[in-house]
């Protein structure tokens, strides 16, 4: 016994230093695995009040920007509104209500907090789960893709973004319509690379490359990047395509939710592939 | 007095420096300026080692709220609280510590703390950035990340110190 206090006597610096390490650690390394709820961090309502009144300061130095992209996109979807066209035939007429069914909702959402230098890079968005944005959703801006939404508490959410590890988003190189995963080495906030694509298909550079739209998780044809280079893996027949993304993540502000309205439907449909067919 | 007040303000200033100001600047190169270590660094010498390590415990885990990255300041703090004893004790002067001093580099000089802090940082950014990784095959990048973050780091803490500290008048 004696020597048990004598022991804990001499290591207790020691000791307590193991059980704060131990805190942390396990903190890092469960929420790395698998976010279990929004306490302690970002989206933590002090938090995220703290730094949305950060941005309430500084959004204002990039209001010219943002208005220039709002009304450019305002522009483009001018463009395709029903009364920017002529009528050519008149016994055609369109309907859109009856044909049409609403696939993707969309909530507006600005970035409040961002990291794009770390080995996983999260966003923080001032919209939550009173809003309607919920775990899984897709997150994009007029540019490109942004990431994933992780964590959500009420008036906040967190977004992993592509910048990370783990993001595997689907994506399609077009005009040869060739899909593989879009990854992310750590390294260059502004490059990532798609692989999974066979090294016997020449590309072309400059291809534009674009979500696939295979999980519901993004619609078909949100941009993604360009494609910069081709590098082929040692060993195996297959490209490391190098894609510079068109997105500038430094410097993002303002992002929309996608909200799959059909999400539950796909996903029920596919529970039926067997399991041994997954692999 | 001075002992409770100071460190008390330092806290808030290293912290609101940290999040509001340096988390917002990314250089690229993955350098990422962590300026805390140097609250860690010029605790006064006569505080003892639990409320060292329980300070950078808070301090980390602070951060680690408002930048996303769930406990890992706090861990790269308390390994940096847990040898600053030991560094210090090395590099202590022949008589020991002043301790009206502070263990700044206006009271202590360039050398010791490069010796000391350089190293603690080193230590810090080291462990830091191999659990951010956590993967072998990204050993250079890490050495890379460590290196370019620690130099920066250590100049604008060098910087820092000329704005915010004064020499302790020698008796």
């Amino acid at each position: 016994m004696r020597n048990l206090i004598a022991f804990l006597q001499r290591f207790r610096i020691f000791i307590y230093f193991v059980f704060l390490q131990v805190i942390a650690l396990s903190f890092y390394f469960s929420y790395i695995a698998y976010p279990k709820g929004q306490f302690l961090t970002s989206t933590w309502a002090v938090s995220g009040t703290f730094l949305s009144w950060q941005n309430d300061f500084t959004k204002f130095f990039h209001l010219e920007e943002n208005n220039a992209t709002l009304q450019q996109e305002n522009i483009k979807l001018r463009k395709n509104q029903l009364s920017n066209y002529v009528k050519i035939s008149s016994e055609l007429i369109k309907k859109n209500d009856t044909v049409y069914k609403q696939h993707y909702d969309f909530i507006p959402g600005s970035v409040i907090n961002s990291t794009v230098t770390r080995r996983n890079n999260y966003f923080t968005l001032n919209i939550g789960s009173d809003q309607g944005v919920g775990v899984g959703m897709g997150v994009f801006s007029d540019k490109g893709i942004v990431g994933v939404v992780y964590m959500t508490s009420k008036y906040f959410s967190l977004v992993k973004s592509v910048l990370s590890e783990n993001s595997n988003v689907d994506v399609e190189i077009q005009p040869s319509g060739l899909n593989g995963l879009l990854k992310w080495d750590g390294q260059d906030p502004q490059r990532g690379s798609v692989i999974g694509i066979s090294s016997d298909i020449k590309l072309a550079k400059n291809s534009i490359v674009y979500t696939r739209g295979a999980s519901g998780i993004f619609p078909k044809g949100i941009p993604v990047g360009k494609v910069e280079k081709l590098i082929p893996v040692e060993g195996r027949p297959i490209w490391n395509v190098v894609v510079k993304f068109s997105q500038e993540y430094r410097a993002i502000q303002n992002v929309y939710v996608i909200k799959n309205l059909m999400q539950e439907e796909q996903k029920k449909l596919e529970s039926n592939i067997p399991v041994e067919d997954k692999k | 007095m001075e002992l409770i007040i100071l460190p008390v303000l330092r806290f808030f200033g290293v912290f609101l420096l940290q999040i509001f100001v340096l988390n917002a600047i990314e250089p690229g190169f993955g350098i990422h300026i962590m300026v805390y270590p140097l609250f860690i660094a010029i605790l006064p010498f006569n505080y003892n080692v639990f409320s060292v390590l329980t300070l950078s415990f808070l301090l980390g885990f602070t951060i680690d709220i408002f930048s996303n990255t769930f406990g890992l300041h706090a861990s790269a703090a308390i390994t940096m609280a847990l040898l600053r004893p030991t560094l210090y004790k090395y590099y202590s002067p022949r008589d020991g510590y002043d301790n009206l001093k502070q263990p700044t580099i206006l009271d202590m000089g360039f050398r010791w703390h490069l010796m000391t802090f350089g190293a603690l940082l080193l230590i810090h950014h080291l462990w830091f950035f191999t659990l951010e990784s956590f993967r072998i095959d990204e050993v250079f990048v890490i050495v890379k990340k460590t290196i370019l973050s620690g130099g920066i780091t250590f100049v604008l803490c060098f910087i820092l110190q000329y704005i915010f500290f004064k020499q302790e008048k020698s008796r």
